[in-house]
Order: C-alpha cells, then structure tokens, then sequence
C-alpha cells in the first residue's frame, strides 16, 4: 500500500463515518435502529445513489483497487462484531424458558427455510442464478438467507422500548438466541458444502468442525472461566487479559477459517464461550464496542453498499421478483412465529408482536448475503433483492411492534405479571419491646434462651419514645453520653452483653406504640413479640393498656414478660388445657427445652367430669424422643386457675402460660381480681396470647422445617381444638 | 450533593443500563460510568439535557440537582452581570420559599417560556406524606432497621400490602442501586402494582455510617412506594435528590414532631 493508498483509505473512513452518523440521526428521529441508517448510507455512497448522481465523484471516493482494503478493514471489523455478538448471547437466555420458546424458535427457522429453499429451488435457481452454481448449495443458502434474525438488533430494539424485561420480550429474545445459534450452524454447513469440491471434503469439513465445537466447549470454556474468575477477583481487565483474549479471538477466527466453515463462525463461538458472569464479557465488549461499532461495521455496511446495486434493478420483473420475495420472507418468519407463539397459548396480540421481532433481519442477514456473494451462491442482482428484503423487513419492525404492541398493554402487562414469590424463610426472630429499663435484664435472659449457645435467632430490641418524653431523654443523653444508645435500652444491651447475646436496637418517637410494635413486627417478620411488663404490679393488670392494643393488632405470637428476677431458664411449667394460646406456650417452651436445655412440665388439667382425652393430645404434641426433658402431670381439678396456682409454687423459673378465660387471663381490660395467677405466682410469668388463623412458627430452627407434620405448625388443629 | 449517584439511581429506575444510556447520549460508557461514581467533572449543561431527554425528566431539574448554585446560573450571571444586582435584591429582602413562587408566578405570566414540554412542574413530596408516615429521631444500628421501620409505616397507607414484602422490595431496589443521594439522604423506594405514590420520611437521630458516595453519614430517608414505572417517579427521586441538595436533611436534624418535618419540607418545597 502506498502512501496515497492510505490517504485514500482515511478519507473513505471519515466520509463514511461521517454519512452514517448523518443518516443515523434521521433514524433516530424515525425511531428506527441505527442499523438501518447504516445500511442506507452504506447504498447511498454506492452505485444505487452516489454512483448514479455522480459516477466520478464515487469512482474518486472508492476506486476498484482500494476495494481490498476495505475489504479486509469489513472482515476485521465483522470479526469483532460476531465475537461482540456471542458475548451477548447469555446461556441463560436459553435455558428454562418452557417449551414455548422452543416451539416458537424451531418453527420460525423451519418455516422460512423451507419456503426459502422452495422458492429457490422451484423460480429462482432458473431465473437468477447461474448453471455452474450447484443446486444444492444455493437452495440451502437460500433457506438460510431467509431464516436468519438479527439478535443485536432485535435486542436493540426491545431494550429501546423498554420491553426486555416483559413477557414478551424474553419470549422474543430467547427464540432470537436459539434462532442465530442454529442458523450460524446451518451457515457453516453451507459454506463448507460450497467451498469442498466434493461430498468427502464436506463429511471432512463438518467433522473438523464438529471438532472444533468440541474443543472450544471442552477445553476453551474451562480456561476462559478460570480467566473470568481471575479478572472478576483480582486483577481488573489489564491489557494483558484483553491481549490473551484478542489473540484467542483470532486464533478461533483462523481455525474455523482453515477449516473452511468462515472465520465469522469462529468468533462468534469464541465469543459464546466467554462467561457472562463476574464481568470479563461485559469488560471486554465495553472495550471493544466503540471500535467495532463505530468504527469498523460502518466499513463493511459501506462495502456491502458498494456492491448493492440498484441498477440492477431496471425492469419490471425484476422488482416484482424483489417484492415476492420480501412477502415470503415475512410470511416465512413472520406467519412461522406468530402462529407457533398462538399455538403455544399466547394471545394472537402477542403473537403477532412476537412474529413482528422475528422478522427482524438487520445486519445478520447483511453478513450472511456479503457470503454469499463473496462465495458466488449468489448473483449481484439477487444479492441486491435481498439487502432490500432484509432492509424492509428491520425497517418495518418497529412501526408495527408499536400498532400491535402499544405503551399500553405494556404497562397493563406490568401489572398483571407482578412478582407474588413467597419471601424466603429467615431465622427465628424476636421483637423485644421495651418501655422501661427495668424489664431489660429479664428479657435479656429469656432472649438468651429462646436463641440457646449459638445465637439462632436474630434479636431486635426496641424502644419508642413518647413524643413529650423525647425531648427529656434528649437532654439526659447530653448529660450523659454513656447513654447515648437510649436510657431505656441500656439495661437490656447491658445484660446482653454479658450474656454474650448479639441484638440490635431501635428506637423512635412514636405518638402510636402498640401499632407501631406491630408494623414493625411485621416488618422484621418477627416470630415472636416479647413485652416487657414494668408497672407496679398490684395497681393495674397486666394486660391492659398498651399491651392489649398491642395483643389486639399483632399478626403474631405475643407474649409478656412479667419479670420476678429471673435469672435463668432451667425448669419451666407450662399450664395446658387446649387452646391456641395454651398451643402457642407449648411451642415457646419446647423452643426453651431445645435451645437452653430447660425442663419443662406441662400440666394438664382436666375438669372432674371430663374423659382424658387431653393427654393424648399432649403426648401429639411432645412426641416421646423429647420426652427425658418434658414431664407431664394430669390433674382433675374444677377450676384450672387454681391447680396451676398451686403448681407453680413448687419452684419454677418459669411459667409460660397461653391467655384465656381458664387461668384467668383474657386480652381485654378488667378487674384487678382476675389476673390472679399473675398476682399470686412467685416466680416469673410468660403470659402468650397467639391470634386466630395464624400459624405456630418456628419451635426450633430444624422443628419448625422437618417436622411439617407436628401437630403445632399447621394451623387447622389449632382450631380444632 | 451527589450527582453521580441520583443519575445511577434514576438510570436504573428508567431501566437502562450504562451502556444503553451511554450509547444514546453518545459518550463512552467508561466515561458516564466515571461521572456516576463522581470521578469525572459533572456533564456540561447539553449532556445533562441529553441525559434528562433519555430518562424522560424536565431538564431543569437535572441541573437543578446538578449543584447547589449551579454553573448553568453562574454562567448567565456573567453574561448579564445585571441579573446578578437583582438576586441580590432577593437575597437582601431574604424571600421565603413561598414568596418566592410568586415571584416565579410572576415570570411565567410575563416570560412565558418557549419550550414548554418538559417544563411542567415537579410532583412535591409533602402531599405524599402525612404525620403519620413521618417517623422522627430513630436511632438504629443498621439501615436496614431504618428501612423496616419506613416499611412499616408504608405498608399502612397501602391497603393488602405486607410491611414484610414491602420492606423486602426495598432492599431488592437497593441492591440494583444504591439509594444514597449524597448529603446524609437515601431515597429507598420500591414498586407496588396500581398504588398510588406514597412517602415515609424517617430522620436519624444517630447518622448512620453508611456506604455513601460522598461518605457523609446518613441522616435521613425517605422511602417512596409507586404503582406506576415512569416519568412522574422518576421525576419524584431526581426531585427528592434536589432537596437533599439544598440541605433537607440538615433543616430536619432536629424536628422532634412530624408535623415540624412537614412544615419544613412545605417551606422548602415551596418554589420547585
């Protein structure tokens, strides 16, 4: 190449650059792809405009012999592109989309191949090609020119109207995928069927490639993801990576090109092999994409338009051959899609709009007819009928995709296909609520025991101000900054802390506690809502006020503490006579039995006259591998309230006892009299109140999971009894 | 405030990534990808008109957000230094927001502006909250515990929603973009079908040391729940960035009432 020559190259460069991006922003204003101005600004610099304005002007710009070098400038540049296109084929996008997509791709190649392929071998092989190329290369080539759909563009052109996310969209861009793979295998056949002189060399080619696949799957994927790992870890994308990655690149290209299945395929598989996680694929198309794209594709849609010629064109036949084969191509893919996609139980809506993206043809098809013609299956003329096919069929994409597949339905879609996944189960957690600083060691050792040694259970411990209260706890806090976690919490921390208890705290002023507990329980899905009872003990009942409400709202197990100076968590009464509340206490201590080793003696009062029915129940729900920790006592007793009075003066830790009429306790505000068990109990009172309709959750982390079938999970023998 | 990270926050929201939005601007992607992570210098007024024509959001707001006395009006100053001596005018009769709309009243009767799409007004932020979706003077050890809590008080406002998945769709959102505007405010939000816009505002007692892109602690959020994706939530976030730019989560340090919050956000959201 002489000094001139480059000269010569540089202002093609710029002029082309330059036109298409000219052109691009026309498109833009269409709404079009920026594919599509390219191409029209490659055919305008060609014989189709430029040549036919001003021949000298186009002979001045492309002389015949800078064609090689542009040439050469389109076959690098088209190898970067097909590697760019393979990095953005993500495997994902092929697996698990259903059968649908299966369906839907299989039939959009199968029915434009095999109309492309008719149409070539009955009308067009006599009329437009020439006797010594071979039948069947060019019937297959025709199939295939017919079949291909633009993944780039197509991909494009969803994520520019917001669709990749929808339904559709993924629908379309995985049947797109299956669509270039297979195509680009069929491509490579054909080639290698063309360039073989006879059927061995082509059994030959195809077994090499075959190979080839193998190689690239076997050995090359493994190394590259090694790679990727490395790049996502440690290292970044050094130049030394984007060197080992270019020159494997080229090393893919050579070898399928020597194989004789075109270097094209070669980067593309390379470019598929990448792995799309941890960023070495993203990395690498972000470097690469300003220079293939902006750079060196405009070349090649440049030289794909020197040799459209319009001209060729020149009669009446000739351009009603042009519009039959534009109508075959749309109804190959279009019709093959769009009716596969209604078969498979999409709306005829949606099917259309799905058979309008397939029909995408874009600059893939450019690629494939540029083979083509370079292999000589194809003539110029034909070769110009078909840019013109592949330019109507992208062109027409995007108006009709938004007749079919307005703004509208799109947001509609939206709504209806909003995730409803259920969340993910989480560790046993508990809202301590806490008022007052007194009630926080006790809370802190009952929290200890419901998490046991290894702290599973995630602990929220919270505290609301009351709106006048706030500015007085603000000013103490000034005083003194040890404080400075909330008064009111730092017993709780404190204990906690020597305890060896992780929790983490909360507090806010709150003109509304008992709906502010709740929501926040609600949102910590808490498993547990564990109230700290401070007052007095004598002047007001315990389940008044605040607590009530509390126990009103809560979607929860509810339980309050009333604190007598426990210290620790060793034996535990549980009261039982049947109900959800009595359930619900019975899970709380068989959660305290695995997780701190309690004893635990559940007595079970039967009224005098009453069968034993009841114990049967009792033993369903303590099955006997617990048995060496929890003792069962049964008393005929006519009022419950006192029988487990009397039992819980035998020295107990603990009495967990459920809400409801029989102990005395009921969630509504009255009489001092009543809460007698609270009043006369020694030691200290886990009072559990569970609504109605929920479930019992979690009695120990590997319980509330394997043991589905215990009677407390489920929430139908709760009303049972 | 932190430009970079409200135009990463309303990139995701639009649903781009940063090479689409790049490519469309028209700059490399490393550069914008620069610009977002605050290591560039802020885009110049036409790409920053560029960005808000491709997210769909009045340009003006975008620059508004852009810096607290935004180059775009120094640049005029210099131009008509005349425009300088009346700010100054403004600034001596110390304006309130309030009247300060009507002297903007006053501009749009008299000078009209030309372009007029894309100019409307931003949707205000109080409207969308009330004294009860106000939560003063939290203190927590981690911001998750904060976004519960805005979850909490959220899932009240909306009829059948779970604080539980609300709380969960926050941090989904989270983890695609980090919501921290900059100036000690996070802009949590999340999407619930068919809901109408609703807010929670939680201000910090303690600032919360978190990961934020000008490493200022935070010290407000304001958690917003949308039924719909587009313009108008996009409008909201890049609005409730530009009032943590103009120093909200200072004004609200320390409101110990919610009806302060609202009076102070009213005051501030007078002239947008």
């Amino acid at each position: 190449m002489n000094p001139h020559m480059l000269a010569q190259l540089l202002v093609q460069l710029i002029v082309i650059i330059g036109v298409s991006r000219l052109i691009g922003r026309g498109a833009r204003w269409l709404g079009q792809p920026l594919v599509i101005a390219e191409v029209v600004a490659g055919i305008a610099l060609g014989p189709s405009l430029l040549g036919w304005l001003a021949p000298d002007a186009m002979h001045w710009l492309f002389p015949p012999e800078s064609m090689p070098f542009l040439k050469m400038l389109a076959e690098v540049g088209l190898v970067l592109f097909m590697f760019l296109i393979g990095l953005e084929l993500d495997p994902k996008l092929l697996k698990g989309r259903g059968h649908a997509s299966v369906a839907i791709s299989h039939s959009s190649i199968v029915v434009p191949f095999a109309l492309g392929a008719a149409a070539g071998a009955l009308w067009l092989y006599k009329s437009l090609s020439s006797p010594d190329v071979p039948f069947s290369s060019f019937v297959l080539f025709m199939g295939v020119s017919m079949s291909i759909t633009a993944f780039p563009v197509l991909a494009r052109i969803l994520t520019e109207r917001g669709l990749m996310q929808s339904k559709l969209g993924a629908i379309a861009i995985a049947c797109a995928a299956v669509d270039d793979v297979t195509a680009w295998c069929i491509l490579a056949f054909v080639v290698s069927l063309v360039r073989a002189s006879d059927l061995a060399h082509a059994g030959l080619t195809t077994l090499f490639a075959l190979l080839y696949i193998g190689f690239m799957l076997l050995l090359v994927k493994p190394f590259l993801a090694r790679l990727g790992a490395r790049v996502a870890n440690r290292e970044g994308l050094t130049q030394n990576v984007v060197a080992i990655t270019l020159i494997l690149l080229l090393a893919s290209a050579w070898t399928t090109e020597y194989i004789g299945i075109h270097s094209l395929f070669g980067a593309f598989m390379f470019g598929a092999v990448i792995p799309k996680e941890g960023g070495l694929a993203a990395a690498l198309a972000e470097k690469l994409e300003d220079v293939a794209v902006v750079l060196l594709l405009p070349v090649f849609f440049a030289f794909s338009g020197l040799r459209t010629q319009m001209g060729l064109l020149d009669t009446p036949e000739a351009w009603l051959t042009c519009g039959v084969i534009i109508v075959l191509a749309c109804l190959g893919k279009f019709g093959g899609s769009a009716v596969a996609a209604r078969l498979t139980g999409l709306r005829w809506k949606e099917a259309g709009a799905i058979g309008v993206l397939m029909n995408t043809r874009g600059l893939m098809e450019l690629i494939v007819l540029n083979l083509g013609l370079d292999l000589g299956v194809i003539s110029p003329t034909l070769f110009t009928m078909m840019v013109i096919m592949a330019l109507v069929t992208t062109f027409m994409t995007t108006p009709l995709l938004r007749l079919l597949y307005s703004p509208e339905d799109l947001a509609r879609e939206r709504l209806v296909q909003t995730p409803e996944a259920p969340l993910p189960p989480s560790a046993y957690t508990v809202l301590l609520c806490v008022s007052h600083g007194q009630a926080g060691p006790g809370m802190a050792v009952l929290s200890r025991a419901l998490a046991g040694e290894r702290n599973e259970a995630n602990l929220y411990a919270l505290h609301l101000l009351s709106p006048e209260r706030s500015l007085k706890a603000r000013a103490d806090e000034a005083l003194d900054p040890s404080a400075a976690s909330g008064g009111a919490l730092a017993p709780l921390v404190g204990r906690a802390e020597k305890l060896g208890l992780s929790l983490r705290t909360l507090s806010f002023v709150s003109s509304e506690p008992a709906r502010d507990i709740c929501r926040t329980a609600q949102a910590k899905r808490a498993d547990l809502v564990l109230l700290g009872w401070h007052k007095p003990l004598f002047s007001q009942t315990v389940l008044g006020g605040t607590v009530h409400e509390v126990m009103q709202e809560a979607g929860g197990t509810v339980a309050v503490l009333v604190d007598r100076g426990l210290s620790q968590v060793r034996r535990v009464l549980v009261p039982f006579v049947g109900s959800r509340h009595d359930r619900a206490a019975l899970g709380l201590a068989r959660r305290l039995v695995k997780q701190a080793g309690a004893e635990v003696t559940v007595l079970h009062v039967t009224s005098p006259e009453g069968a034993g029915a009841g114990r049967a129940q009792v033993e369903e729900l303590f099955p006997a591998d617990e048995g060496a920790a929890v003792k069962l006592k049964v008393v005929r007793h006519a009022s419950p309230e006192e029988a487990a009075l009397e039992e819980a003066k035998a020295g107990y830790d603990l009495v967990v006892v459920g809400l409801g009429a029989e102990w005395g306790l009921e969630d509504r505000l009255f009489g001092v009299q009543r809460e007698r068990i609270v009043r006369d109990a020694p030691g200290s009172l886990l009072l559990v109140r569970h609504p109605e309709g929920a479930t019992v959750l979690a009695q120990t982390p590997e319980g509330a999971r394997t043991q589905g079938s215990s009677p407390e999970t489920t929430p139908s023998v709760g009303a049972r009894s | 405030m932190h430009l970079g990270a409200t135009l990463r926050l309303l990139r995701v929201d639009a649903g781009l990534s940063l090479r689409d939005l790049a490519r469309r601007i028209g700059v490399s992607s490393a550069y914008l990808s620069r610009v977002e992570n605050g290591v560039d210098a802020p885009p110049t007024q036409e790409r920053l008109t560029a960005i808000a024509r491709e997210l769909d959001v009045p340009p003006a707001l975008l620059m508004d957000v852009a810096n607290r006395v935004s180059p775009y009006v120094a640049g005029y100053l210099e131009d008509v230094p005349a425009a300088g001596t009346l700010l100054l005018d403004i600034a001596r009769r110390k304006l309130t927001g309030a009247q300060l709309a009507r002297v903007r009243a006053f501009l749009d009767a008299e000078f009209p502006l030309r372009e007029v799409r894309g100019d409307e007004p931003v949707p205000p932020l109080a409207p969308l909250l009330c004294a009860e979706r106000v939560v003063v003077q939290l203190s927590c050890g981690d911001y998750e515990d904060a976004l519960d809590v805005a979850a909490g008080r959220l899932a009240s406002a909306l009829p059948g929603v779970d604080a539980a998945k609300l709380a969960e769709g926050l941090r989904q959102r989270e983890g695609e973009a980090p919501s921290q505007v900059g100036n000690g405010v996070a802009v949590p939000h999340a999407f619930v079908a068919g809901a109408a816009p609703v807010a929670a505002l939680v201000t910090l007692a303690r600032p919360l040391k978190v990961d934020a892109p000008d490493g200022q602690p935070l010290r407000l959020v304001v958690a917003l729940v949308d039924g719909h994706v587009g313009r108008a939530r996009l409008m909201r976030l890049a609005h409730v960035a530009r009032l943590a730019g103009r120093g909200l989560a200072d004004r609200l340090q320390g409101a110990e009432e919610a009806q302060r919050v609202l009076e102070t956000l009213e005051e501030l959201e007078a002239l947008r």
